[in-house]
């Protein structure tokens, strides 16, 4: 805040570009928050006026059917609710865990195989095992199918999430306080939890927003390894809607009646709207919270660089 | 660095190589007499199914096949939302299961899998599962449905699925709103008896008295086209815009058709021309709804003014008994009139198979249920109608009736699902129902090139574009939205430019063969 007032007092920026700036970002933003108060508005919507104008902005008739229908959904709406909060705490929680040790370990310049470990983590970003190999180790190996295990360890470690770690590690912590540290005493772990991640806060709120939204909009994993209905995911309960729409409308012609008596019975566009508008919201407001430490973690790259 | 890289890279390949092994190895199990002595598991995985509780189902199937065969069932319930990514994964990924849903239509197609190996062959000289374990459902099944599946798989030309006995026959039917037509002093047969140029008068005269908001034609485009120049689609052909047509004799299927033994691009016939010109002329007097020609509505708009009786004649592929339902959906009297008699074709004869997975450990087990489910009434409607007394009840006449609470917890899709022949009549159907059914889908005749697939692989970059070409122009030309004078001209010059010929020639190529070997 200081910077700003101090810069505007200094050498006041023309007011047109002030303007012009201000108009770029105002585009920007309605960019980004219009389509959200679409859906919300086709949510809305009632069936009728949908068929007869389509989507829109001004519904002809207003409606709050599609949520009367989301709430009869019963305990599968729950259910998944559910699971998509636990396996994104769960997993937010153990990924966050795992990557700040590793990117600590990669950071410790008297760690010996570092430079291994390093391309350990790069390589799987450049070449990966394919999709069948994947499914084959998890699921055959591994036993990942049909438990909460299946949808939180495939994606525990991200590299890019590490390097970002590694990163911040490095421009935030002086190396000097680790020796300190173990001067002083201090263990390995009690240097790394008691030293470190206090001081790391700003970018392990970055990676955790990043990983929990991961978490969140994950519905892959979900398709690959879950066929009991009872771990399905929020995310996958409004793919497979979406997917089942799609698939009847598609092969009508050869499932033939049968075909359009079950599309009468699927959910309607505004019931998969209402179904995103509940996907959005928590995450939503997951937001506001990490926001705070993320602002810092830019200005202390900033003040330091 | 460098060593690292490569033995990262020799490891890659040895897990490659082991992944790439695994196909291939099962189908060795123990031969058995009379009950078998172990007990198995068997994975089996539908499509198309609504169950989120099989709890009461299962104990009881599973009661009765430990009884039978000593096996208990495992069903994986595929959805139509889920079924077509995750079989093929799981097949793929050389997963536990034992049988498969399989079909001309989902993605673990049932040509192209047993090419690449991943069905047993059932009827190969060396194991003859089908001579040993399930002869009582090959004999069971009608000679179409059994030559259908014969096909050329990684084992050779042979049977590598047990086709379902459902509504294995096609026949497309103008929709008739009987009511509304009887109010302007027509009768169905005037319909029968004449042809979509000549309906010109009738609608008119509909058109006039129930004013400007009403529009009596309410057809989908591509089907309506098929209906009026008897082409047919060609299995294997590119999904939702079929390119590509075979032309069927209207009157007795089984014949040559106009254009004998031969596939065409139907754009460039003069029928579809034909037919363009007349749609056009039927769109601009008001006959056709706008909507139509609007690929993310028309359906919706169709099902819509079809349930509230806003047309005079539709266009619906129909199936035995569905007059009865339509009418009690729709509240007023529905008649079906067909242009071709009921015919059996590949996508209509393998619509609905299962197959035995190479990855199964009990392919003899899996035939030997195989062979039950499609053979035992009770264990049939059973698994799919669900437990009597819980999931439906029967009322004097022997009708299921379902219980709609317990129903909707556990509604596997029928058809889906093997021999439904073996079903008690539903509430409405009457107690003859499957003496009906089996007479008229016993009685429909296959045509010339019954079990010919085409293999897009080696024109599969051409019948992409001409794909979209054809998801750009064919709908609003099929339902006369815009001026095929102009129009026409332009679509035929853009799927020529993208190897529309190429893809015909090839098509041919493979047809003559196939009859060659036939």
């Amino acid at each position: 805040m200081k910077a700003i007032t101090k810069r505007s007092r200094l050498g006041k920026p023309a007011l047109v570009s002030e303007i012009s700036f201000y108009i770029i970002l105002g585009i920007f933003c309605a960019a980004c928050i219009i389509p959200f108060i679409f859906v919300i508005i086709i949510s809305f919507s009632s069936e009728e006026s949908i068929r007869s104008i389509g989507y829109s902005f001004a519904p002809v008739k207003w409606s709050t059917s599609a949520y009367e229908y989301v709430f009869q959904l019963g305990d599968q709406l729950w259910r998944s609710y559910f699971n998509s909060f636990f396996v994104t705490i769960v997993g937010t929680v153990t990924s966050l865990l795992m990557t700040i040790m590793y990117a600590y370990a990669l950071f410790r310049k008297d760690f010996k195989y570092r430079n291994f470990f390093t391309f350990f983590a790069f390589f799987t970003t450049l070449f990966g095992g394919g999709l069948v190999p994947t499914y084959m180790v998890c699921k055959q190996l591994l036993y990942l199918s049909n438990n909460y295990a299946a949808l939180i360890v495939p994606a525990l470690i991200s590299p890019f999430n590490i390097i970002i770690m590694r990163t911040f590690f490095i421009s935030s912590i002086p190396n000097e306080l680790i020796e300190a540290a173990s001067i002083d005493g201090s263990g390995e772990y009690r240097t790394l939890f008691q030293i470190i991640i206090p001081i790391a806060k700003p970018g392990i709120a970055t990676v955790g927003l990043l990983t929990a939204l991961s978490y969140w909009n994950e519905w892959f994993l979900a398709m690959l390894y879950i066929r009991d209905a009872k771990y399905i995911p929020l995310q996958y309960l409004l793919m497979k809607m979406q997917n089942q729409a799609d698939f009847l409308f598609k092969n009508a012609s050869v499932i033939g009646v049968e075909a359009s008596k079950m599309l009468k019975d699927l959910p309607s566009a505004s019931l998969r709207m209402a179904l995103v508008v509940f996907i959005v919201v928590p995450i939503a407001f997951a937001y506001p919270f990490f926001q705070r430490y993320i602002i810092s973690g830019l200005t202390i790259g900033s003040v330091k660089g | 660095m460098k060593k690292i890289v490569a033995l990262i890279l020799v490891a890659c390949m040895i897990i490659g190589a082991f992944a790439g092994c695994g196909k291939g190895n099962g189908g060795n199990g123990t031969d058995a007499n009379g009950r078998p002595k172990d007990h198995v598991t068997l994975k089996m995985y539908f499509h198309g199914s609504n169950v989120s509780d099989d709890k009461k189902v299962l104990e009881e199937v599973n009661k009765y096949l430990d009884e039978k065969l000593n096996v208990t069932l495992e069903p994986i319930w595929g959805t139509w939302g889920d079924f077509d990514n995750n079989a093929v994964i799981a097949i793929n990924g050389n997963d536990d299961v034992d049988i498969y849903f399989t079909c001309s239509w989902s993605a673990d197609e049932y040509n192209l899998f047993a090419k690449r190996g991943a069905w047993v062959r059932l009827d190969n000289p060396e194991n003859n599962l089908l001579e040993k374990y399930g002869k009582e459902v090959w004999n069971l099944l009608p000679e179409v449905l059994t030559t259908g599946a014969k096909i050329e798989g990684s084992d050779g030309f042979g049977v590598y699925a047990v086709p379902g006995y459902k509504d294995i026959a096609c026949q497309l039917c103008w929709d008739i709103n009987v009511p509304l037509l009887k109010k302007y002093g027509y009768t169905v047969d005037d319909i029968k008896n004449t042809d979509y140029y000549g309906l010109g008068e009738i609608l008119a005269k509909v058109k006039a008295g129930e004013g400007d908001n009403f529009y009596p034609l309410l057809i989908e485009g591509a089907v309506a086209e098929r209906m009026v120049d008897n082409s047919i689609i060609v299995a294997g052909d590119s999904g939702s815009t079929n390119l590509l047509s075979y032309y069927i004799n209207p009157k007795k299927t089984s014949d040559l058709g106009a254009y004998g033994n031969k596939i065409l691009n139907k754009f460039a016939t003069d029928e579809y021309k034909k037919y363009v010109t007349k749609t056009r002329e039927y769109f601009l007097k008001g006959y056709i709804d706008p909507g139509l020609a609007n690929a993310e509505q028309a359906n919706n708009l169709r099902s819509e003014k079809q349930l509230t009786g806003q047309y005079l004649i539709g266009t619906q592929s129909y199936s035995l008994g569905y007059e009865t339902q339509a009418s009690a959906e729709r509240g007023f009297e529905v008649a079906f009139v067909g242009t071709t008699p009921a015919y059996v074709d590949t996508t209509s004869s393998q619509g609905a198979m299962m197959a035995i997975s190479t990855a199964s450990k009990n392919p003899e087990r899996a035939m030997m249920f195989l062979n039950l489910l499609n053979t035992d009434p009770y264990l049939f409607t059973l698994l799919d109608f669900g437990v009597e007394g819980v999931h439906y009840t029967k009322n004097s006449i022997g009708e299921v009736e379902f219980i709609e609470n317990e129903r909707a917890k556990y509604s596997p899709w029928t058809n889906g699902m093997g021999n439904v022949t073996l079903l008690p009549p539903q509430k409405g159907q009457g107690a003859d129902f499957w003496t009906k059914f089996k007479a008229y889908y016993g009685a429909a005749d296959k045509i010339p090139i019954l079990g010919f697939t085409f293999n897009s692989d080696s024109v599969s970059n051409e019948l992409a574009a001409v794909a979209n070409a054809a998801a750009e122009y064919a709908l609003t030309l099929s339902v006369g939205a815009v001026d095929p004078e102009t129009v026409l001209p332009a679509f035929l010059k853009k799927l020529d430019d993208n190897g529309m010929q190429k893809i015909v020639d090839e098509a041919n190529k493979q047809l003559e063969t196939f009859l060659k070997n036939k």
